[in-house]
C-alpha cells in the first residue's frame, strides 16, 4: 500500500480516503484483540500506538504544525468510523484527546515543545488527577493541598478515580495553591511525573473486576515551579477548557457507533435480526446515531476553527453517553440467558461486557445529572 | 375471605419472611455472599440443607408429597426475603426439580432433595431464551444455574405427544462463569446413562416453570427494594456542594421515580400470586405471571442500573455493595424468559389484553 503525505491523504475524495485509511487499518493493525469490551492497558495498546504513530495519525484533530493531521471534522469522523468499524482497541488517550489539544491552547511555547512531541511519541503517558473522595460533582471543592516553598510547590493530599494511573508515567493534577476567596479560585493546573518521591498508586478494582481507574495519594511531593500550566491559582479556566475538549471526545459516536455493530451482530447470533421488534428499535438507534453524528461534526468545527467550546457541549456528552447505554440495555434484553456471562458469549461478543462498560459513562467527564444542570442554569438561563 | 383468615394469611406471610433469618444474616451482610462468588460450586451445601430443614424446597408440594402444601404468595415472600440478601442457594431450580419429582411419583431422589441433602437440578433449556421445555433427546440443555452444585440433573424429554421425566446422576456439565460469582452449566443428555422416573410430566413441567418464573419475579422484587433502600441512605449520607445529594430535586425526582417501580413490580407480583393460590390456571395463569416477570425484570434493571448511578464512581467499584445488585439484576432478569419473551406470552394468554 501506498504511503501518502497529509497532502496527499488531503487530495482524496472522501470515499477515497475512507478506502484508504480502511485499508491501512486492516494491513497494520498489530494487536490480536479487535472489538475488546475493556479499555486496555498500555502493555497492551502500546504496539497500536506505536504504529499510529510511526504513520502520524495519532492526532486527527491536531494542527500540523504540532503533529497532528489537521483534518476536517468530515474526515475525522471517517477515521473514527473506519478505527470503530474494524474494532481496533482504544490507546491510552488522555494526553491525545485531552491533555494536548489543551496546551496547544493555553500552555507556554516551551512547555508544548517539551510535552507535545512526547506525547507523539509514547513516552508520555499522561492521567487526569480531578476528582478527590469529597470532590467528585463539586469539584471545586477538591484539597490536594500545594504549598509554597519559593522554586517549587509540595503537594499533600489524594485524588481518586484517576483512569489508568497505573499505566501512566505523567499526572496533571488540580491543586489548591491558596485557600482565600471563592472555591473556584486558588486551584492551579501542575504537571508532575508520576515516579516524583512520595507519589503512591493504589488500583480499584471495578464492576467489570478490571484494575482500570486507581486511587493516587501525595506526601510531600516536590513540584517545580515552571511545572503550571497558564497563571497560578487560575487553573479552574484551564480545568474548564479541557472539560471542554473531555466533553467533545465522550461525544464521539465511537462507543455508540461500535455498540450498534454489536448490538446487529448479537441480534444474528440469537436469531432475532429480522423480527420487528429488533428491526424498529435497530433502526430508532440508528438514526439517532446519524444524528449523532451530525452534532459531533459540528463541534469538532468549531474546534478545529479554534473557537471557544461552551457549556453547550453537555448536550453532545449527553446524547453519546445515552445512547451507548441504551444500546447495551437493548444488548442484554435479547441476549437471553447470555446477558449474564462473566465472559464473552463468543469471539467478539460480549452484552455483559459492553453493558458495564457502559455503565460509568454517565458519571465520569461530568455526570448526565451535572451536565442537565449546567444546562438548565448556563444555557436556558433559569432562576437558581 | 373474612377478616380472620386474611388475617392468618398475613400472619402465615410475616412468619415466612422472619423464617428466612435463618440463611439471612440480621444486618443483611454481604460477606458470606461475597466469600462464595467466583467459587466452585459456589453455594454453602450446610445453607442448603438448612433450606430444606425449613420445608423451603418442597414448600409448594402438598403434605403427602412430603411438602409444606403452601401457596404461591408464601414462596414469593421467601423469595423476596432470599432476593434482598442475594441468596446464592439456587431454591427456584430446586424446587423446580421437587416438583416434577413429585408429580412424577419418584421416591429415589425426591426425599434427599427436599432434605436439602442433594441438589437436583432440572436441564430443561435449550435456548437462550426461553419458557419451554422442548425435550429433544439430542440437544443440548443451557443456562443450568449453579450446575457445578449438583448431584444429580432432571432431562425432560418428548415422547410423542408427552414429556418423560428422566434422571442422570455423575455427570459433570461445562460450566461458565457468570456475573453474580456463580456460573451456569450446560450438558449434552445422555439418555442410555439415565434412568425414566415418569412417562409425562408435561402438565407439572408447564406450571412448575410458570411457578419458577413468579418466583424469579419475587426474588428480583426483594434484590430491587433492598437495593434502593441502600441507595436512599446513599443519598442521605454523601454530601456534594454542601449538602446532602438527596436534597437535589432532580436526585429526588429519581428516586420518587423508583418507589414507583417497586410498588408497581410489588402489586404485579402479588396480585400474580394470590391469582395463583386462588386457583387461577391455563392461560389466565400464564398472563399473570407474564405480567409480573416482565415488569419484575425490567423493574430491577433500571432500578440497579440507577443505583450505580446515583452511587456516581464508588458505585462502580468492586468493593463496594451496591454493584453486586446489579450483577445478580444482570444473570436473573432474563432467567425464565426475558421481558420480550413475557410481553409477547402475555398478548397470547391475557384474555383482553390492553382492557384488562
Ligand atoms: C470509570 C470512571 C473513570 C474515572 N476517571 C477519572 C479520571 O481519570 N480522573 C478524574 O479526576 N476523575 C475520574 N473519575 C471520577 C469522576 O469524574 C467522578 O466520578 C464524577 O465527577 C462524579 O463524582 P462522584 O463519583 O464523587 O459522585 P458524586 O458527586 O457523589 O455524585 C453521585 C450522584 O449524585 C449526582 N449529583 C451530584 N450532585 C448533584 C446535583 N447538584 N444535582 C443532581 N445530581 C447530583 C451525580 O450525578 C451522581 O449521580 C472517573 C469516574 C469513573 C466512574
Amino acid at each position: 500500500m501506498q504511503d501518502l503525505s497529509l497532502d496527499e491523504l488531503a487530495a482524496l475524495d472522501e470515499d477515497g480516503f475512507r478506502r484508504h485509511v480502511r485499508g491501512w487499518i486492516e494491513a497494520n493493525y498489530p494487536l490480536e484483540v479487535r472489538h475488546p469490551t475493556r479499555r486496555l492497558h498500555w502493555h497492551e495498546n502500546r504496539p497500536w500506538y506505536l504504529a499510529l504513530s510511526r504513520k502520524g495519525w495519532l492526532t486527527p484533530g491536531w494542527p500540523r504544525e504540532y503533529g497532528g493531521m489537521g483534518l476536517d471534522a468530515a474526515r475525522q469522523l471517517v477515521m473514527i468510523e473506519e478505527m470503530e468499524r474494524f474494532g481496533a482497541a482504544r490507546v491510552n488517550d488522555m494526553g491525545l484527546v485531552m491533555l494536548g489539544p489543551m496546551l496547544i491552547r493555553h500552555a507556554s511555547e516551551e512547555q508544548k515543545r517539551r510535552f507535545l512531541p512526547r506525547i507523539l511519541s509514547g513516552e508520555d503517558i499522561w492521567c487526569q488527577g480531578y476528582s478527590e473522595p469529597n470532590a467528585g460533582s463539586d469539584l471545586a471543592a477538591l484539597r490536594l493541598d500545594a504549598a509554597d516553598e519559593g522554586d517549587h510547590w509540595v503537594l499533600n493530599g489524594q485524588k481518586t478515580w484517576i483512569t489508568l494511573a497505573n499505566d501512566a508515567n505523567w499526572i496533571f493534577v488540580l491543586a489548591r495553591t491558596n485557600k482565600g476567596g471563592r472555591k473556584q479560585e486558588g486551584i492551579s493546573f501542575l504537571l508532575l511525573p508520576m515516579d516524583s518521591p512520595g507519589v503512591t498508586v493504589r488500583p480499584i478494582v471495578n464492576l467489570d473486576l478490571h484494575d482500570e481507574f486507581c486511587e493516587v495519594f501525595f506526601d510531600n511531593v516536590r513540584v517545580p515551579k515552571d511545572m503550571v500550566v497558564g497563571e497560578v491559582d487560575k487553573g479552574w479556566n484551564y480545568a474548564k477548557a479541557l472539560l471542554g475538549f473531555e466533553r467533545i471526545a465522550i461525544g464521539s459516536p465511537k462507543l455508540s457507533s461500535s455498540g450498534l455493530a454489536r448490538l446487529r451482530a448479537l441480534a444474528a447470533a440469537m436469531g432475532k435480526d429480522k423480527e420487528p421488534a429488533f428491526l424498529d428499535s435497530y433502526a430508532r438507534f440508528s438514526m439517532e446515531l446519524a444524528d449523532l453524528k451530525a452534532l459531533y461534526e459540528s463541534y469538532v468545527e468549531r474546534l478545529k476553527r479554534g473557537e471557544p467550546i461552551g457549556p453547550d457541549v453537555s448536550i453532545l456528552k449527553i446524547v453519546q453517553t445515552e445512547l451507548f447505554q441504551r444500546i447495551t440495555d437493548a444488548m442484554l434484553e435479547i441476549a437471553g440467558g447470555n446477558a449474564g456471562l462473566l465472559e464473552p458469549m463468543e469471539e467478539g461478543l460480549h452484552p455483559a461486557g459492553s453493558f458495564l462498560l457502559a455503565r460509568p459513562s454517565t458519571i465520569f467527564g461530568g455526570s448526565s445529572e451535572i451536565l442537565r444542570n449546567i444546562l438548565a442554569r448556563s444555557v436556558l438561563d433559569l432562576p437558581a | 375471605m373474612p377478616a380472620t383468615a386474611t388475617e392468618e394469611r398475613a400472619e402465615a406471610l410475616r412468619m415466612i419472611r422472619d423464617s428466612a433469618a435463618v440463611v439471612v444474616p440480621p444486618d443483611g451482610g454481604l460477606g458470606r455472599v461475597r466469600g462464595l462468588r467466583f467459587t466452585l460450586p459456589g453455594i454453602d451445601p450446610a445453607v442448603w440443607r438448612s433450606m430444606g430443614a425449613m420445608g423451603w424446597i418442597g414448600l409448594r408440594l402438598p403434605e403427602e408429597a412430603g411438602g409444606a402444601g403452601l401457596g404461591m404468595a408464601e414462596a414469593c415472600a421467601l423469595l423476596e426475603e432470599l432476593g434482598r440478601a442475594l441468596v446464592p442457594e439456587p431454591l427456584v431450580a430446586g424446587a423446580l426439580s421437587a416438583r416434577l419429582l413429585a408429580a412424577g411419583g419418584d421416591t429415589a431422589l425426591l426425599p434427599a432433595l427436599l432434605a436439602g441433602e442433594s441438589l437436583v437440578l432440572t436441564a430443561w433449556q435449550q435456548s437462550a431464551d426461553s419458557l419451554e421445555a422442548p425435550g429433544d433427546r439430542e440437544g443440548a440443555r443451557l443456562f443450568i444455574p449453579m450446575a457445578a452444585a449438583a448431584q444429580a440433573f432432571l432431562l425432560p424429554v418428548r415422547e410423542g405427544g408427552a414429556l418423560a421425566l428422566y434422571a442422570v446422576e455423575g455427570v459433570r456439565p461445562e460450566t461458565r462463569r457468570t456475573q453474580d460469582g456463580g456460573h451456569v452449566g450446560s450438558l449434552l443428555p445422555d439418555l442410555a446413562a439415565a434412568r425414566r422416573v415418569a412417562p409425562n410430566v408435561g402438565e407439572a413441567m408447564a406450571l412448575a416453570l410458570d411457578e419458577a418464573a413468579l418466583g424469579t419475579a419475587a426474588y428480583l422484587l426483594g434484590l430491587m427494594e433492598r437495593c434502593f433502600a441502600m441507595t436512599l441512605d446513599y443519598l442521605r449520607q454523601r454530601q456534594q456542594f454542601g449538602k446532602p445529594l438527596g436534597s437535589f430535586q432532580a436526585l429526588q425526582h429519581r428516586a420518587a421515580d423508583l418507589k414507583i417501580q417497586l410498588v408497581l413490580t410489588r402489586a404485579s407480583v402479588e396480585g400474580a400470586a394470590a391469582e395463583l393460590d386462588a386457583g387461577a390456571t391455563g392461560d389466565a395463569r400464564r398472563a399473570l405471571v407474564s405480567r409480573a416477570k416482565a415488569r419484575a425484570a425490567e423493574a430491577a434493571m433500571r432500578v440497579t442500573r440507577e443505583a450505580v448511578q446515583l452511587h456516581g464512581a464508588i458505585g462502580y467499584t468492586d468493593e463496594y455493595d451496591i454493584g453486586l445488585f446489579l450483577r445478580k439484576a444482570m444473570v436473573i432478569a432474563n432467567a425464565f424468559g426475558s421481558a420480550a419473551l413475557h410481553r409477547a406470552r402475555y398478548m397470547r394468554c391475557a384474555s383482553h389484553p390492553g382492557a384488562a
